[in-house]
């Protein structure tokens, strides 16, 4: 008996105690091995280290979105772009001008633009870079947003047409752009990533199409940004960038950028806290503030804005007391106390925000009036909360659009009596024409270009996608036409921001969306990383100023 | 014995077949179309354009009826071709190439790890039925049955930073020699273990009991030598049959232990292909999956004549 | 525990009775397997009656109150919505044994038909079945499960509503049933494997015993020597199975929910508590402890349980 139990207890002891020991052992000593390591790599000069939040399977720069897009100005060049202020700057195209009533454009190329191989960048390359991108199967989700006014577009992205017959090459530095109706904002749409400049060669094929996988080291690439992708190991997640030598702008800080994928974000925080890394690519948790301090996720507000639309085509939301009722019964002070108490976004009444004309847009915040809610909801054509079908949101994703939802569905049923609501994280099956199962989503517009009109033509005109697949087929010809008379008027003309004020304040009387935030363009960066300032691109506008220091 | 396995291989495939038809069924007719997730996933300023995501879909082939797509896969599978990505046009192969070694390491260590861990604290624990040191061991064993591993991942993880500063956050996948796999390795483990623990008990309980044990000790054996030569192999048995079950636990927990410490295995990668409806990366992982449970429900068949030799006829006759 | 003394007795009226008399006997001597079955018990007078009890409604919210640690008035603290985390536990506790009790006894009848037939009948209905269950668990679960419930849900909740419109019955405005009814239903559609090679392995242990072969001698029909003799035999490593699946359902709501596939918002489940907690527990370790303390306590409570019922219910084992 005794016998046994000292077996029992040796081997016990054994395999607990000692394992243990041997395994603290063995990390400690790889551990300090590893810091060593690090110490070395660290005097080479100054590296971004960056936690990207998931293993993106494909980092072609043509995407128009995801991820990796937000990495997009490091390694390419775009043909102007924005600061963060708002403010454009001359890039690759150094000139625009427009004529004939700002249906043709012509754009001179900087006679310096170069790629990373020495390459000079020509008129070829920027028609053959929108062509690609143009291109249905490249699946660039925002080229319509650059280049729908080109002229042959839709015969190109409907695939009827491989390229764009409104480009025009006179010379190897000019580009001459025909539009199919005139715009006088159409330089500012160039101004962003969505459609960078590759070596045309390069990214499209004989056939018109993308090439797979052009854009790696191994295939050759040459790339026109400050920084070359010297280096990528997708199933891994891993990416590094060197600086491009013979970048045609101002000189590099940084030695080298590493991206490596992590995906979840308490690793992630603990990772930027430890100083392992020093920067993220999107990081959204709720406490943020408390964890990475405020300066972490500071950074201007852009011109895109987050909201809860109303599906108008959808039972109960067809009624428009309904409606009224139930934005009358959610106090959005509570909304943004419940969802970003620290900030860094800053609560909003209406759609429009950082561009000319927001401020004083006229726009009357929805009231706070439980009691009228009331009221509306018994004079609608339901009589009363226990005839309404199940309210069911959508894009409930994340810590605090959960809570914003969960908070407005608490306030229907304090203020209203509605209990029946259902939430869904993804807008996936729910969403589009077809399958409109859905009374609410949450989602956000925005636009690229500091302009009211632009911004409001892809969030409430009858055109956008916005109207069409969240707003359930949205339809107010006063804010439509209001739209397109302002469409016409230059830049400057107070005219043009008027009326797209008037057209806001049309939709405001059709009371679809529960206004909740504008967002703030995080930097995502610990206090050490200066110069990484994004812009409303969602890029950091100048990434040859980033320095780690 | 060839031929016997031969036999369940050929039983297997208008099985799996079956169950690739039915996932792809259900994944197309209502979890949404991959192409226009692409798009509707996107947040706010994004271009839904009809025409364009037509334009894509009829070039991805996606607009033809159900049936032929099917027919298509299947035909291209027998080449040797798991087709590309539809989200991000990559050959799924490579993605599966590349993900798959990472889980079957993780997997193979697991397995060697609950063996060695749970068979002698089971043994243990039986030795000393209802006495402290087995109700500690089979309590523990119960508490870590009881905590899924996406709970103790995280935990763990965050638990060693504060209690040991110094230490590199435990993230990633550098192989089977890395130290990273530590953390890992453990929380997968614990299911498994608590499984065996009860189950070599279970068996060591039973086999005390009978007669020839009884005769070994009264002769005066060493406890150890009995436990080793006669006790040993029968408990190996029921721990044997368990490997099927144990491999499901494991390839379940592999998805919440892959996500929380970041390793590019299968089990991520079956949570991002069903978040985008991405077909040929589900039926690639779909088949496999039903592969691995068939090669080691065929193991246990192959391995349990040879442990229990009683069992040859019973077994077989199936 | 009347229940189980007033189980049907099998064959012989004294012989069986003793049986489970027996094995009552042997588990009220087993402490571990009372506390499971104490814990049980206690949870599941929780899940029925604590929704009435709670000092709190498990939905309001009070945003001067948000993140409160425990104390008097907040026994287990408040969440991000200055939510009494108590009374969204306690709710919780429902979701869970509905969840569990759904799923176990939606498995536990298909895979005891299946199970008994296969092994009772034999060939071809035994090859038919099991074919049936290998195809079944050779697919993971959870890949199963996500896809069903992406594919289905959305065509489901289009009909209660068109329904709902019609009718005017709140039934149809439940969202409870879709999640319950059609997730934890696939969940049951694949968990029935294991309860089917079971009943069969005991079927075609108990058919080859010599009572077995009398009752066939004396001509008895197939039905009755099935649900008279057969099953009942087959039932005490069943009761320790279902045991063993309860713990295993409540875990595996959890694990759907943390991924967002389960119940959602703002209905609480222990799942979805533990997901929302892990993502600040460095702040908030009880948004963390709370929910995941009463899953692991609820999980170790029904492994007790079925340990000693084995125990019990299998002497041969024991001492």
């Amino acid at each position: 008996m005794t016998r046994r139990n000292d077996l029992g207890s040796a081997m016990t002891g054994m395999s607990r105690r000692e394992a243990l020991k041997l395994g603290l052992g063995a990390s400690v000593a790889l551990t300090i091995a590893g810091m060593n390591a690090r110490i070395v790599l660290a005097q080479e000069g100054q590296v971004l280290k960056v936690a990207n939040p998931a293993f993106n399977q494909d980092w072609s720069p043509l995407r128009g979105g995801g991820v990796p897009y937000r990495w997009n100005s490091v390694w390419w060049a775009s043909p102007m772009y924005f600061d963060s202020e708002g403010k454009i700057h001359p890039y690759v195209f150094t000139s625009w001008e427009s004529s004939e009533g700002d249906k043709v454009w012509t754009f001179k190329i900087d006679p310096k633009a170069a790629f990373s191989d020495g390459s000079k960048i020509t008129a070829e390359d920027v028609k053959g870079s929108w062509n690609v991108s143009a291109m249905p199967n490249t699946k660039n989700q925002r080229a319509d947003q650059v280049l729908s006014k080109v002229a042959g577009f839709a015969e190109v992205s409907g695939g009827s047409a491989k390229e764009l017959s409104g480009i025009a090459t006179p010379d190897e530095g000019t580009v001459v752009v025909t539009l199919s109706e005139a715009d006088p904002i159409f330089f500012m749409r160039l101004a962003n990533h969505i459609a960078p400049i590759t070596k045309a060669e390069q990214s499209r094929g004989e056939d018109g199409e993308e090439i797979a996988d052009w854009y790696t080291p191994d295939s050759g690439a040459v790339y026109s940004g400050p920084f070359k992708l010297t280096a990528i190991d997708i199933d891994a997640g891993t990416l590094t960038f060197e600086p491009n030598e013979n970048f045609f702008g101002p000189k590099p800080k940084l030695a080298r950028i590493e991206i490596s994928s992590i995906e979840d974000n308490v690793t992630a925080t603990s990772l930027l806290k430890s100083g392992e890394f020093n920067a993220h690519t999107e990081l959204v948790t709720s406490t943020i503030v408390q964890d990475l301090g405020p300066d972490f996720a500071s950074g201007p507000i852009i011109p895109t804005s987050q909201h809860f639309w109303f599906n108008t085509a959808r039972k109960p939301m067809d009624d428009p007391k309904v409606r009224e009722a139930l934005i009358r019964a959610v106090d959005r002070d509570g909304l943004m106390k419940a969802s970003f108490p620290d900030g860094p976004h800053k609560k909003t009444d209406q759609i429009l925000n950082s561009v000319p004309g927001a401020d004083n847009s006229g726009f009357e915040p929805y009231p706070y009036d439980p009691e009228g809610a009331k009221k509306l909801l018994a004079e609608s054509s339901y009589g009363g909360p226990e005839k309404l079908p199940k309210l069911l949101f959508v894009g409930v994703s994340g810590p605090a659009i959960e809570a914003a939802a969960q908070f407005i569905a608490e306030q229907w049923r304090q203020n209203l009596g509605i209990s029946a609501v259902d939430m869904k994280p993804q807008q996936d099956a729910y969403a589009g024409p077809d399958q409109n199962a859905v009374q609410i989503f949450r989602d956000d517009v925005g636009t690229r270009v500091p302009d009211a009109v632009s911004y409001l033509q892809g969030s409430i005109a009858s055109t956008s996608s916005n109207a069409q697949n969240k707003l359930g087929g949205y339809k107010n010809d006063k804010v439509d036409s209001l739209l397109k008379d302002a469409s016409t008027k230059a830049a400057d003309d107070p005219q043009r921001v008027a009326l797209a004020q008037e057209a806001q304040k049309a939709f405001r009387d059709d009371w679809a969306f529960i206004p909740w935030y504008a967002q703030a363009m995080s930097r995502w960066a610990t206090a050490e990383v200066k110069g990484i300032d994004k812009n409303l691109d969602w890029q950091v506008a100048k990434p040859w100023e980033i320095s780690v220091g | 014995m060839l031929r016997y396995v031969a036999t369940r291989f050929a039983i297997w495939i208008p099985s799996v077949l079956l169950v690739m038809m039915a996932v792809y069924a259900l994944a197309f007719y209502g979890a949404g179309d991959p192409i226009k997730l692409i798009f509707l996933r996107a947040p706010g300023d994004v271009a839904y354009n009809p025409e364009r995501i037509e334009a894509i879909r009829e070039s991805a082939g996606l607009n033809r009826p159900f049936i032929e797509q099917f027919g298509y896969y299947v035909w291209n599978l027998i080449q040797g071709d798991f087709g590309n990505s539809l989200t991000s046009g990559r050959s799924v192969w490579a993605m599966v190439k590349a993900a798959a070694p990472v889980s079957f390491k993780l997997a193979l260590c697991a397995i060697v790890l609950t063996a060695l861990v749970a068979i002698p604290l089971g043994m243990i624990a039986a030795l000393n039925q209802n006495r402290r040191l087995d109700y500690i061991i089979l309590g523990s064993a119960l508490f870590l049955w009881a905590i899924p591993a996406y709970v103790a991942g995280p935990l763990l993880m965050v638990g060693l930073i504060v209690l040991l500063p110094g230490v590199n956050v435990p993230y990633g996948w550098g192989g089977v020699f890395d130290i990273r796999i530590l953390l890992p390795l453990i929380v997968l483990s614990f299911q498994p273990i608590a499984l065996i623990i009860r189950q070599t008990r279970a068996a060591v309980i039973e086999v005390l009991s009978e007669d020839f044990v009884r005769t070994a000790r009264a002769k005066g054996v060493p406890e150890i030598v009995v436990a080793l030569k006669h006790i040993l192999r029968p408990v190996l048995t029921p721990v044997v049959t368990q490997l099927g079950l144990i491999m499901i636990t494991i390839v379940n927990g592999a998805i919440f232990v892959e996500l929380v410490f970041g390793l590019p295995g299968l089990g991520r990668l079956t949570v991002k292909a069903l978040t985008n409806s991405d077909y040929p990366v589900i039926l690639a992982i779909t088949l496999i999956g039903s592969f691995l449970v068939m090669i080691s429900n065929l193991l246990v068949d192959i391995l349990y004549p040879l442990l229990d030799p009683r069992a040859t006829d019973a077994k077989r006759s199936r | 525990m009347s229940t189980v003394q007033a189980q049907p007795a099998p064959l012989a009226e004294e012989a069986p009775v003793s049986l489970w008399r027996d094995a009552w006997y042997r588990l009220k001597r087993n402490r571990l397997a009372i506390f499971g079955l104490c814990v049980i018990v206690l949870l599941a007078f929780v899940a029925l009656f604590g929704p009435y009890l709670t000092p709190y409604d498990f939905l309001s919210q009070d945003l001067e109150a948000r993140n409160q640690a425990p104390s008097l008035a907040h026994l287990f603290g408040t969440d991000d919505l200055g939510r009494d985390v108590f009374s969204r536990v306690v709710y919780g506790t429902r979701t869970a044994f509905l969840v569990a009790v759904v799923v176990t006894a939606i498995a536990i009848v298909i895979g005891t038909v299946l199970g008994a037939v296969a092994g009772f009948f034999g060939n071809p209905f035994d090859r038919v079945i099991m074919w049936l269950t290998d195809v079944t668990m050779s697919v993971p679960n959870l890949l199963l499960v996500v896809v069903i419930n992406a594919s289905l849900k959305t065509p489901i909740a289009q009909w209660m509503e068109a329904r709902y419109l019609e009718t005017l019955n709140p039934f149809y405005r439940e969202t409870v049933w879709i999640d319950f009814l059609l997730v934890f239903g696939s969940m049951a559609l694949i968990s029935w494997p294991p309860y089917a090679r079971l009943v069969r392995a005991q079927v075609l242990s108990i058919r080859s015993r010599p009572y077995i072969t009398a009752a066939q001698a004396l001509g008895l029909s197939n039905r009755i020597i099935l649900t008279r003799y057969v099953i009942p035999n087959a039932l005490g490593p069943l009761i320790v199975a279902v045991s063993a699946g309860l713990g295993t359902a409540m875990v595996l709501e959890s694990a759907f929910s943390f991924l967002g596939v389960g119940v959602n918002p703002p209905t609480p489940s222990w799942g979805n508590m533990i997901s929302d907690g892990l993502r600040v527990w460095q702040h908030y370790p009880h948004l963390l402890a709370a929910p995941a303390a009463v899953l692991g306590l609820a999980s170790v409570a029904f492994s007790f349980l079925g340990d000693g019922l084995n125990d019990a219910l299998n002497p041969r084992g024991a001492k």
